[in-house]
């Protein structure tokens, strides 16, 4: 049996461990928002592409455009465009703040 | 003799059935299309779905985004240049016609290339 002390210990290791990463995971968008410029060249100023063949960016889900420029720096997604783009981010920090900018966008949306 | 009988009926229900079937082939085309959008809102057709395996994030939208855009990530999956399982499972069956038609279906653009100059407003966020 694990006692009720034991028990709180191991609660609030948790709910300390799930702050931590969710901390960790969130960027900040306006700090996105100053980094953004080599991305309007081709996503837009406000995350809407300037060519069919580009995607929107605006709106888009955080996490997932986190995961995509962390294939494209790590070499997983392959795209001659966006593979040197992703690499010239030095740190983990740019890719954050970068999807939080984008996501902040009004643009695309779950259509059901 | 029975077996007339049974082979008279039997001629009737295949001659039958043919007719329906090309009678309705062009709706046969919508329903088609209907289920291949049905299994893409199986998982982008969600608020906050997320992928399982084998990394954790929620599915990108799909509503609004470019036409071309999707049809490229679809043959992208579909020949494997894009991995991810799920994906390529889904693109393997499509044809180009049949990604035409969803990526007009899901950008919301008529015609499959158009751009898109105006962001749409989010319904939610």
């Amino acid at each position: 049996m694990i006692s009720a002390t034991a028990m709180k210990q191991i609660l609030l290791a948790a709910v300390l461990g799930a702050s931590v990463s969710a901390l960790a995971a969130s960027g900040d968008p306006e700090a996105g928002a100053k980094k953004s410029a080599p991305c309007a060249a081709c996503h837009g100023a406000k995350g809407i592409s300037v060519s069919p063949d580009f995607p929107n960016l605006a709106g888009q889900n955080e996490d997932y455009l986190v995961a995509s420029l962390r294939h494209y720096r790590d070499g997983q997604r392959k795209n001659p465009i966006m593979e040197p783009q992703a690499k010239a981010l030095k740190e983990d920090r740019d890719i954050l703040d970068l999807a939080a900018y984008f996501a902040s966008q009004s643009g695309l949306y779950v259509k059901n | 003799m029975p077996a007339f009988r049974i082979v008279g009926p039997v001629w009737a229900a295949v001659a039958l059935s043919v007719a329906a079937l090309s009678a309705s082939a062009a709706e046969n085309n919508k329903v088609t299309l209907q289920n291949k959008i049905a299994q893409c809102q199986g998982c982008h057709g969600i608020e906050g779905w997320k992928t399982a395996f084998p990394e954790v994030y929620q599915v990108p939208k799909l509503g609004g985004q470019k036409a071309a855009y999707i049809v490229s990530a679809l043959k992208e999956y579909k020949s494997g240049a894009r991995d991810f399982g799920t994906m390529r499972a889904m693109a393997a069956d499509l044809s180009d016609d049949d990604m035409k038609q969803l990526a007009e279906y899901f950008s919301g653009q008529g015609g499959g290339v158009s751009a898109q100059a105006e962001p749409q407003k989010a319904p939610q966020k």
